[in-house]
């Protein structure tokens, strides 16, 4: 499943992997985070994996994107679990949150499945 | 003869040309007893530092205004003194010997003086506070340079001890520990952290213990860098284990308002690795 900046990879057990693509446009995310919604619903999915292997620093202008999908996918009985954070972006997260995020963290999809 | 400042600067100039076989002769031996014995110098460099020296004062001697600290004459004669200072401290040799020598040096010049019997007291006055003068910028500029000197390696000696004072270890496949003692900066837990998420990168690591043994006091910037550290640890998909924290570490934070309800605690080390290896499913079982 292909949307404008992301990939969706249903990888079985109603898991979703979520790879986000350079281009994707997070400025007015409201529109992408429908569609995201819209393909996790039909797909019954209980986990989406958002990776983050491409993303080396988390701005506030992209957590905030994380944080209202994570709290989408909440209200939709779906788990979001942030798998692959760098270290850069895990630092400077680090410094801006008051409060632990919306969202889990996991090194990768199959230590959080073990 | 009474002489105004500029006579008497030429006045010492040329005792300093018809002297200076003789001063630069005492000054090379001083050199040698002084630096040539603990082989801080070689003898060859002694002879250049002479020449060079001679040759610089002259410079500055020739000048205006020999005391205006500002020209480039007085500030070369300040490098030159300045680069052997740094010579000297790095070769092992004592500050204390060099600002005796830059004495010496001094004391060479007026003696040359006593051969000139057509200074009067004036005059001699004039000279001996102008050499009064140079001889203490000198001396400054040394100081400046150990001071400078020292400076530098105590900044290198306390990276390198902020480095190696928080090892990561790697106890067992995918757990990490890292005690932390002393007080923890903004600049430390920078080092730490950076150090600290690479590896739990590179190992893929599961478990973090972090044991505050070590840390004797604690306040609210502390206690901040503590709880981001394990919220970085936390935002890798590792889980963070805070061990050995104090009771009156515990009575700090209680007071700071620092909740740590999202972090798992234990009492010791040794219970930290239990509930980490309990974490990834691991017994530990006697044989």
């Amino acid at each position: 499943m292909n949307l404008s900046g992301l990939h969706l990879t249903s990888i079985g057990g109603g898991n979703v992997l979520l790879e986000p693509t350079t281009s994707l446009d997070i400025a007015d995310f409201p529109p992408v985070l429908e569609a995201v919604l819209e393909r996790l619903q039909k797909n019954k999915t209980a986990c989406l994996y958002y990776d983050l292997a491409e993303t080396p620093i988390i701005d506030p202008v992209y957590y905030t994107w994380l944080d209202a999908l994570a709290r989408a996918c909440r209200t939709m009985n779906i788990r979001m679990v942030c798998i692959h954070m760098q270290p850069t972006a895990a630092y400077s997260l680090a410094h801006q949150l008051t409060e632990m995020p919306a969202f889990d963290t996991a090194l990768d999809v199959q230590t959080d499945r073990a | 003869m009474n002489l105004d400042k500029q006579s008497a600067h030429l006045a010492l100039i040329e005792q300093l040309k018809l002297q200076v076989g003789n001063i630069s002769s005492a000054i090379e031996s001083q050199g040698q007893s002084v630096f040539g014995s603990a082989n801080i110098m070689s003898p060859d460099e002694i002879t250049d530092f002479s020449i060079e020296f001679l040759e610089l004062m002259v410079m500055l001697l020739s000048t205006e205004n020999p005391l205006d600290n500002q020209q480039p004459e007085f500030e070369a004669l300040q490098t030159f003194f300045g680069n052997m200072a740094k010579q000297i401290l790095v070769r092992g040799g004592k500050m204390e010997d060099f600002v005796r020598y830059i004495q010496f040096l001094q004391r060479c010049f007026i003696e040359s003086l006593g051969q000139d019997e057509d200074i009067n007291t004036n005059d001699m006055r004039t000279i001996l506070m102008l050499l009064s003068s140079v001889f203490n910028e000198l001396t400054l500029a040394v100081f400046g340079t150990y001071l400078h000197e020292k400076e530098s390696t105590i900044d290198a000696q306390q990276r390198e001890l902020r480095e190696t004072s928080t090892p990561i270890t790697e106890i067992w496949d995918g757990v990490l520990t890292l005690p932390i003692i002393g007080t923890l900066d903004s600049s430390r837990t920078l080092l730490v952290m950076e150090a600290l998420l690479n590896r739990i990168a590179s190992e893929r690591a599961a478990a973090v213990v972090m044991d505050v043994t070590g840390v004797h006091t604690v306040d609210s910037q502390v206690s901040h860098h503590m709880i981001q550290m394990v919220r970085a640890i936390q935002l890798m998909g590792a889980t963070a284990i805070l061990t050995g924290i104090r009771p009156e570490i515990a009575r700090a934070m209680t007071s700071l308002n620092i909740d740590l309800g999202t972090v798992t605690t234990r009492a010791t080390l040794s219970d930290g690795l239990k509930e980490a290896f309990r974490i990834l499913g691991i017994e530990v079982s006697k044989k």
